[in-house]
Order: structure tokens, then C-alpha cells, then sequence
């Protein structure tokens, strides 16, 4: 059985939509195995002794569902997300604050769970909507002219290129980018982007509505910086351009080069950022980072890491980028 | 001409880095070839002929020339690697399986010595003399290079 963790980033919605989303997640028909609640508010209040809260956190008490309540670093939800990625869990369902999911949507996600699967998500609508299928691809070249597929009804299960907003995902595998400013514009396509890239397949599902109740006051993004938005649009479109080349950061030693240097000829199409020029030609990290956020992703050493590799380094940066 | 590449990079903490070799002095004294030592400067001089701060041509020239080498895991024995040089690794808490070259004699003790996380930054990774092989154990192992 998959044990998955159900995450929420929350910012200026106590006492509007996130008691609405909590009900939603301790009603589902397949219960989630711990719900970690992000709290990036501001002005942080402590809700927990709170009437409504309260009630929740002890029926979750009373249903054996574990719960977790951070004060979060007010960096955005990506870091969050983050967070929640590596906390030793199979899968994460991530849930905004003021999504409202029906009560079968994660048995219904979980039914799409397999090896070969990344992110999985069903339709999300805002209201007021039009509930009516949009035939959008979810493929991501076509982000600027199509709506999200989620958007609408979604009838038939859809192989798509990514996803947003809410989904259930392979935890521990891709890095939200944490070079992303704090309103994180993109950080849910970029990261189910990503786990497209690395050969997992995005499922769009039909029979898991989820009710978006957005709110023009408060929201996890919320931010009148306009040049917050640029700098995260400005990664995005950087790496999308760069999605037919093979991405190598070099942020790794002397010797990590050396072992690269034997991998590289056999790279399709490498755009190679190194630490060392003279070892391994390519730009500089620095570049790497102001054209793509966070360089995490591409640690050589986060990755053996991550799998908890035993072979040699060599394999690891063949499996890397082979 | 023998290299010796004694130490492996400073730790930003300033700690000794735990994949360092303990013994190298008594090593050094056991080996009757001429000895090169390489490295950077402000490291501990060994040997007599110590050339620091080595262009990376110019290092790998020197490992051309040279019979075979001593080094503990670090950059060097990647780059003799690279040259198809073999020579002698001394292992403590890194695994060779992962970070060594099966062209090269890799000694580690035991594989219990091996930290536990091998991803980490080796500040975290206390130096245990007692982790390396002794230099009488070095010594056996490189007459067959000579």
C-alpha cells in the first residue's frame, strides 16, 4: 500500500476556505496517511485551539490520521512543496488552500498509480465555470494556446505533459524549483513538467472534480510585484527553450568532472554549465542559475542521494542523462 | 618516480577531512623510489620535491612520467585514472564501489568504517585514523606496481 501525504500551503485563508479544504481531505473515501498543513501567512495566528480547527484536528485524531501544522519559512509554496516532497513519503497530494476536492478524488487518482506514472490529477473548477470538456492536449508546447486541460471536464483518461494546481505525485523524484520568487508563478507546470522530462507519465483523469474556490483576497501567490511574476515567467520560458537539449550542471568537484568528462560524449545534444572549464568546456554556474532557478535538480550528489545509489559515479551520471 | 597525492580537499569547516591518510609519514619512509609529492600549497610537506598548485596539463604530464602513484580519494586519482595511469587509493569512509576506479588497488580496511551517507559533505564525518590500512599493508601492494 502507498503511503501518501496530503500538503497544503496556505496564506490568508483561515477564515475562509481552509476549514473547507480540511473538511474535504478528512472526508475523502481513501484516507490520506498524514496531512502536513504549510502555514505561510504574514502574521501567523494559531489556530489549532480554535473552535473549527480544533474539531477537525480531532476528528483527524479520531480517524488515525496524522497531522502536522508548520510555520513555514514565507518563501512560498514552492519551498514547501519541497519540503513535503522529501518527507519519506510514496506520494504526495498536494491541495491548495481554497481547492475544494470532492470526496472520491484520491481513490479515484490512486486507481492511476503505477511504476511508469509521475502526477496524476482530475478537473479543477473555478467558479463560476463552465463544467464542459475543452479538448486541450496537455501537451506544453502548446501552453499559450490551449486552455488547461483541467480547466474542464476531463472524460476519458489523458496522457498530458502537465499539470496544475492540485495532483497526486511520485514524491522524492523531481525538485520543485526553488529559484522561483515567492509567488512561485509556474511552479506546479514546471515541476510536472519536469517529471514528464524524466520519462513518468502525467495522467489527466476523469470522476476527480475538485472546486476551486478562488478568492481575489489572500492566496498563497498573493504579491503585487509585478517583477516577481517576470522572473518566474523569464525561468520558465528559458527552460522550456532549452527542452530538446540535455541540461548538465557541473555544480559538483574537481574529480566529479573528470569521471563526467567520459559520460559527456555519449550526452544527445548537451548544454553543459561546469564548475571547471578547463576539466569539462561549457558556461558558467552562475548562468545556469539565472536562466533556471534552482540548480538542485541537476546535483549529481542530491540524485545518488535520492536513490540511495550503490553503483559508481559514472553510472550515476549515465543515469542521469543517458 | 613515485607520485604521492596525500590529501584530499580542506573542509570548509576547517576539520581534518576523515578521508585523509594518518600514516603517510611512516609510508613515505618505507618507500625507496624517488618521490613526488602533489598538492597545494600551504599542504604539509612530505617529501623533499613537492610541487603545489599544478596546472592540470602540467599534472597530467607528471602522471605520464611517473611508475605509479599513492593517493588517497580525491581529485588525483581521478585525473591518473583519466590517463590510464593505475596506481594505489587508500580508503577510509568513502566507498570505493562508488567514488573508485577497479583499474586502480583500492585498500580499505573494512567496509564498517564507510560512513553511512556517502552524499554528504564530509565535514559531517568525524577523521578515524583507524579506519586506514597500515603502511606495511601499502607497501606489499605497491612493490607489484615497481
Amino acid at each position: 500500500m502507498h503511503k501518501i501525504l496530503c500538503s497544503i500551503s496556505t496564506r490568508g485563508r483561515y477564515d475562509s476556505t481552509l476549514p473547507l479544504a480540511l473538511q474535504a481531505i478528512i472526508n475523502q473515501t481513501r484516507q490520506v496517511d498524514k496531512l502536513v498543513i504549510f502555514d505561510d501567512n504574514d502574521d501567523p495566528r494559531d489556530v489549532r485551539g480554535e473552535l473549527i480547527y480544533s474539531h477537525f484536528f480531532k476528528i483527524m485524531d479520531e480517524k488515525g490520521i496524522p497531522w502536522e501544522w508548520q510555520f513555514a519559512g514565507k518563501k512560498g509554496q514552492h519551498h514547501n512543496h519541497q519540503i513535503a516532497n522529501r518527507m519519506g513519503f510514496d506520494w504526495v497530494w498536494r491541495i491548495d488552500d481554497d481547492a475544494i476536492p470532492e470526496p472520491n478524488v484520491l481513490e479515484t487518482l490512486c486507481k492511476y498509480i503505477s511504476h511508469d506514472v509521475g502526477a496524476i490529477g482530475g478537473s479543477v473548477f473555478t467558479m463560476p465555470c463552465d463544467t464542459k470538456p475543452n479538448n486541450a492536449s496537455g501537451k506544453i508546447d502548446l501552453i499559450d494556446q490551449e486552455p488547461n486541460i483541467q480547466w474542464g471536464q476531463i472524460v476519458a483518461p489523458q496522457l498530458v505533459e502537465h499539470l496544475h494546481c492540485t495532483f497526486l505525485y511520485r514524491a522524492g523524484f523531481h525538485d520543485f524549483n526553488t529559484g522561483l520568487s515567492r509567488v512561485a508563478h509556474r511552479e506546479e507546470t514546471l515541476f510536472t513538467y519536469g517529471l514528464h522530462q524524466k520519462g513518468y507519465k502525467i495522467w489527466a483523469v476523469p470522476n476527480a472534480v475538485t472546486w476551486h474556490m478562488k478568492n481575489p483576497q489572500g492566496g498563497i501567490r498573493s504579491e503585487t510585484n509585478q517583477a516577481l511574476y517576470e522572473h518566474d515567467e523569464r525561468i520558465f520560458r528559458n527552460i522550456l527553450a532549452a527542452k530538446d537539449k540535455t541540461i548538465v550542471v557541473l555544480n559538483c568537484g574537481m574529480g566529479d568532472h573528470v569521471v563526467f568528462s567520459h559520460v559527456l560524449p555519449k550526452i544527445k545534444n548537451p548544454w553543459v554549465f561546469t564548475c571547471y572549464p578547463d576539466l569539462v568546456a561549457g558556461e558558467s554556474i552562475a548562468k545556469a542559475e539565472s536562466l533556471f532557478g534552482s540548480l538542485e535538480q541537476y546535483s549529481v550528489y542530491a540524485w545518488m542521494d535520492k536513490h540511495k545509489w550503490k553503483d559508481s559515479l559514472q553510472s550515476a551520471f549515465e543515469r542521469m542523462y543517458l | 618516480m613515485i607520485i604521492i597525492a596525500p590529501f584530499a580537499q580542506k573542509l570548509s569547516s576547517g576539520k581534518e577531512n576523515p578521508k585523509n591518510y594518518p600514516y603517510w609519514k611512516k609510508l613515505v619512509d618505507l618507500i625507496e623510489q624517488p618521490i613526488v609529492q602533489v598538492g597545494r600549497s600551504g599542504e604539509h610537506q612530505l617529501v623533499h620535491d613537492f610541487k603545489a598548485d599544478l596546472s592540470i596539463p602540467d599534472l597530467r604530464q607528471l602522471i605520464r612520467e611517473c611508475t605509479t602513484w599513492i593517493g588517497v580519494d580525491s581529485f588525483f586519482q581521478h585525473l591518473a585514472w583519466d590517463e590510464e595511469k593505475p596506481g594505489i587509493v587508500l580508503w577510509s569512509v568513502s566507498d570505493p564501489l562508488i567514488f573508485g576506479h577497479p583499474e586502480n588497488v583500492n585498500l580499505l580496511k573494512h567496509r564498517d568504517y564507510l560512513a553511512p551517507n556517502q552524499f554528504l559533505h564530509w565535514d559531517y564525518t568525524k577523521h578515524n585514523p583507524e579506519a586506514f590500512v597500515e603502511p606495511q599493508e601499502v607497501i606489499k601492494h605497491l612493490t607489484k606496481f615497481l
